[in-house]
């Protein structure tokens, strides 16, 4: 469910932006630090949770409105060495905010401990992530579906000539998708962070896992992302019961086969 | 000769005398790197992120005869272009069907599984610790672990690359690649095979690619499993656009910029990525075009200057 | 002119002149190298083990500093190049150190790979090489007269680990593995099941995960469903971090025992919170709290300067150091040959106490050690993690040996 989360804002990003956005995995990690300093500053798990995402989003904001704006004529070798450096900037920059070596963060008292269910010990907190990220995912496809400004992101992914004929400001869109793709990966980074706990190098391990979920749901197309994430963490969890040392390989042998049959990804049109 | 012939070549005299003959051979290897991607970005308009396959799986071929057969050079050297072109031609037959950000994704995607292929195959790559243990077998008397004359081989090898690839580009072919660069619908409504011509482009391109990763894997000895790495395509990647992608002497000013500068810095602070990141953003939002670009406007705001002067007086 | 001068000079002749000009650009290093015996510390301050870097950095350094810069009346030019665990640029770093600074010694990196290709430059530059562990070929199967290890043979190792942890839970015997899918990991499990047979011990189950996995709740729910006694890890850094956290997340600790059977000691410990590390049992190379007089010394100066106890690191970067200051010593000389000679078939009480360095290997012969965590209540401060229940050093039985003829210079 996770995946489907970061494959959601990146697919969201490269849809309506049309731009590979290499810093996806450093937004990942931010929040996920983001996360760890406002427990700290506030002392609360729950409003932490809250104010992080929103940090991520503030900083996408920022970024795209400085950086990727004067881009979007440029072609993508551009845009790519762009995000790419800015990756660098961020987890970088989180070393020397927060130090090379990495920490825990545990979950809240309320979840911790887990379930026994007989043949299985599931933990609580694992079980709220995964409601978390359903939940979110669910919020934000009823947000495109359902509001007027789901619609026109939407209708920026199909043709952003006809969206600002209708007179809707494109930059503006852009903005907007871009925060809501950072959101999203913020709040991913923020709850895997009692998981996995926190280390600088934990987006660019997540970097790859998203473009995947991307790429085989189809660029731009939300839902296939969504179910890609499905497809991929499943997988993955099969594979490692059985054959173990191939559990990464496997993520990009499913990718190559999948777009070898359909070049336009699972769900894709374009 | 051509002054920027002229160029290259009192660059490839003067280099060893100016770094370390190590560095200076690591720059022209990836300048011969960076001609083929350039072939693809610059003259194709394909931008691939998945360079490092033909570059790493040429190494490893051409290592794992030199190390356990002790080829002749030029023989390691020609399996390790074939190598680079047939790997080109399987990843290429895949991706040319595909534009935009499907086709970054495929070669970067594809890129990854050769690099997991790599790290599993430890009987052969020897995995994470990668593949010692790679001679110079000395040619026609001369030995190569000189690094000087590993240097001069190496710096010849390079210029004959350069010719051979400003060849291709004045070539009807190179041509036709800029045509499709330019407009890939018009190329096809004049008549061109598109994707058989794209496809060209990466067999040579992988066969650059390919060149430079033997010299690679014999200049350190070794192929390490990074050599196959998206990092690696990367890197390249970047070099050449911090060179600029749209000249032909790009990625060699590019390669020089960035090993060059990828090594100071690393001396000076360790947190250097950080400023490399800083580099690309502002290559990206002020110099778009790179150092060639750069350049050619440091010129234009001088003769800018010197014509106000002129007014003035 | 020294005899380094004439021989380059020399080398420069028959190469023409081009290279004649290019020696000319370094006038300056030739000259130093008569005077300074430069020593290169080669760390990862960037990419996968850049947290550890500017730690390995500090151990050198502070074992240099205690001699006041100073090798038999000579100065010591201490310099460090960024290894960022990448064998190509640690190699053309290295090549570059020796080349142009003139360092004649090397110490590190941390991954092994990189190890392994830094070893091959030192025996390409003849160059000493001393490096800390985590793999059985440079004292092994790549084994050289130029390269040396610090760490315990994985043997030692899994004898320590097994040994102590059957003493204190005899009736564990049902074993489950987790290994990291390199080399190293490989050596370790190899040992540890082969140890485990004079125990009668069970493996229920040995899973392989690649190196830089982050998603370990799939290993977790397998090695859960084998009904294991004890779940024993043979990973590193990271990759042993993260999935400690999921084996308490799942439940498997604190009722299950965990092994970190070749553990980075308080590096890693300080990343797993309290209740992580509850009956989580760590086999390691250094612990803070070991008695001997230098670890003493060292880990009180240690605290001084940095506030916190040193780690696996900064130890191995120190004790490698010292250690390559007694082989300097005891062949009362600075050339690397000779230092090579010296070095073999030493025997000090150092660091970890009684250290022999085989001559045969290059492996150094030395304690390894099994520490039990501390429950949070017991702790009197926070780094306060484990006691050291045992320590052991069988060396590595010689029908494992696999270096044959470590050769000649």
């Amino acid at each position: 469910m996770l995946y489907a989360l970061m494959g959601l804002g990146l697919s969201l990003i490269t849809g309506v932006l049309n731009i590979p956005n290499f810093a996806h995995g450093a937004l990942f990690a931010v929040g996920a630090y983001f996360l760890f300093s406002a427990i700290h500053a506030v002392g609360n798990f729950w409003l932490a949770l809250v104010l992080a995402p929103v940090g991520v989003a503030l900083l996408g904001l920022a970024i795209e409105y400085a950086g990727i704006r004067p881009l979007y004529a440029a072609g993508h070798d551009y845009q790519l060495l762009f995000t790419f450096g800015l990756s660098l900037i961020l987890s970088e920059g989180i070393i020397v905010v927060w130090g090379p070596i990495g920490f825990s963060q545990l979950p809240p008292p309320l979840l911790r401990g887990g379930f026994d269910l007989g043949f299985i010990f599931y933990p609580k907190y694992r079980l709220f992530v995964m409601v978390m990220a359903g939940l979110l995912v669910l919020a934000t496809w009823l947000f495109l579906e359902k509001t007027r400004y789901g619609a026109i992101m939407r209708a920026g992914i199909e043709s952003k000539e006809m969206v600002s004929l209708l007179g809707i400001d494109v930059h503006r869109l852009f903005t907007a998708a871009f925060a809501l793709g950072a959101y999203l990966a913020g709040i991913a980074g923020a709850l895997t962070a009692p998981i996995r706990g926190l280390s600088p190098s934990m987006g660019v391990d997540m970097l790859g896992i998203a473009f995947v979920v991307v790429a085989l749901g189809g660029l731009g197309n939300l839902l296939g992302a969504i179910a890609a994430g499905l497809i991929i963490g499943v997988a993955q969890a099969v594979v490692a019961l059985y054959w173990t040392e191939a559990s990464v390989a496997v993520i990009f042998a499913i990718m190559a086969a999948i777009l070898l049959v359909r070049p336009q990804g699972l769900f894709g049109i374009r | 000769m051509s002054r920027a012939w002229l160029a290259v070549l009192a660059a490839a005299v003067l280099l060893p005398m100016a770094v370390r003959h190590a560095l200076a051979t690591e720059i022209w290897i990836f300048a011969i790197f960076g001609l083929g991607l350039n072939l693809l970005l610059g003259y194709t308009g394909l931008l691939s992120f998945g360079q490092s396959t033909f570059f790493g799986a040429a190494a490893y071929v051409a290592g794992y005869l030199l190390k356990h057969y002790e080829t002749n050079v030029f023989a390691a050297l020609g399996v390790g272009i074939v190598v680079g072109a047939v790997s080109a031609a399987l990843v290429g037959y895949l991706c040319v069907r595909r534009s935009g950000l499907y086709f970054i994704m495929l070669t970067f995607a594809l890129n990854q599984m050769f690099y997991f292929i790599a790290y599993q195959w430890t009987t052969v790559t020897g995995g994470e610790d990668g593949m010692p243990g790679i001679g110079r077998p000395a040619l026609l008397g001369v030995d190569f672990r000189n690094p000087l004359a590993y240097y001069v081989f190496v710096a010849a090898l390079f210029l004959l690359s350069l010719w051979i690839m400003q060849r291709i580009v004045e070539s009807p072919l190179g041509k036709i690649l800029q045509a499709i660069r330019e407009n890939d619908v018009r190329a096809e409504a004049v008549g061109y095979d598109v994707p058989r011509f794209k496809l060209l482009a990466f067999v040579i391109g992988g066969a650059f690619s390919g060149l430079a990763g033997v010299l690679y894997s014999m200049l350190f000895g070794i192929v390490p499993l990074e050599a196959i790495g998206f990092v690696f395509s990367g890197n390249v990647l970047f070099a050449t656009l911090i060179g600029g992608s749209g000249s032909f002497y790009g990625p060699i000013i590019g390669s020089f910029v960035f090993i060059w500068l990828s090594e100071s810095v690393s001396v000076v602070w360790e947190r250097w990525p950080l400023l490399l990141g800083v580099a690309f953003v502002i290559v990206v939002l002020f110099f778009r075009g790179g150092c060639v670009e750069a350049w050619a406007r440091f010129w234009s705001w001088r003769e800018r200057r010197r014509a106000l002067a002129g007014i003035a007086q | 002119m020294s005899d380094l001068n004439r021989r380059d000079v020399l080398k420069l002749g028959a190469v023409g002149a081009a290279g004649a000009v290019a020696g000319l650009g370094f006038p300056a290093v030739i000259r130093a190298q008569a005077k300074e015996v430069v020593m290169l510390g080669i760390w990862p301050f960037t990419g996968a083990f850049s947290d550890v870097g500017p730690i390995l950095d500090r151990g050198m350094k502070m074992a240099l500093e205690e001699r006041g810069m100073k090798i038999l009346g000579r100065p010591i030019k201490y310099i460090t190049r960024d290894s960022a665990t990448q064998a190509g640029a640690s190699t053309r770093r290295v090549e570059e150190a020796v080349d142009g600074e003139g360092a004649k010694f090397v110490i590190g990196p941390w991954s092994s790979g990189v190890a392994l290709a830094v070893s091959e430059v030192a025996k390409r530059k003849k160059v000493l090489h001393y490096f800390s562990g985590g793999t059985e070929d440079i004292s092994g199967a790549r084994c050289h007269r130029y390269s040396f290890q610090w760490a315990a043979s994985p043997y030692t190792a899994a004898k320590t680990v097994v040994d102590t942890f059957m003493k204190a839970n005899p009736r564990a015997k049902r074993w489950h593995l987790l290994v990291a899918d390199y080399a190293f990991g490989w050596s370790v499990e190899k040992y540890i099941k082969e140890v485990g047979k004079t125990h009668g011990l069970e493996f229920v189950g040995a899973d392989r995960h690649p190196l830089g996995e982050r998603e370990f709740s799939n290993y977790v729910t397998k090695a859960a469903g084998n009904k294991p006694d004890v779940v024993a890890m043979i990973n590193f850094g990271l990759d042993a971090v993260t999935a400690a956290r999921e084996i308490f997340n799942f439940g498997l600790t604190p009722k299950l025992p965990l092994i970190m059977s070749w553990s980075s000691g308080v590096e890693e410990l300080v990343q797993l919170a309290p209740e992580i590390r509850e009956n989580l049992w760590v086999g390691s190379n250094f612990y803070y709290t070991t008695d001997t007089p230098v670890a003493k010394e060292f880990v009180k100066s240690y605290q001084a300067k940095f506030g916190g106890p040193p780690g696996y690191a900064p130890a191995a970067a120190y004790g490698m150091t010292r250690m390559l200051l007694h082989g300097f010593d005891r062949a009362k000389s600075v050339e690397v040959q000779d230092v090579v000679k010296g070095l073999e078939g030493i025997e000090v009480n150092d660091l970890v106490g009684r250290m022999r360095v085989d001559a045969q290997t290059h492996q150094t012969l030395r304690p390894f050690f099994f520490m039990r965590s501390k429950p949070k209540s017991a702790m009197k401060n926070p780094m306060d993690f484990a006691d050291i229940i045992a320590t052991g050093d069988t060396p590595l039985p010689a029908q494992y040996a696999a270096c044959k003829d470590i050769g000649s210079f």
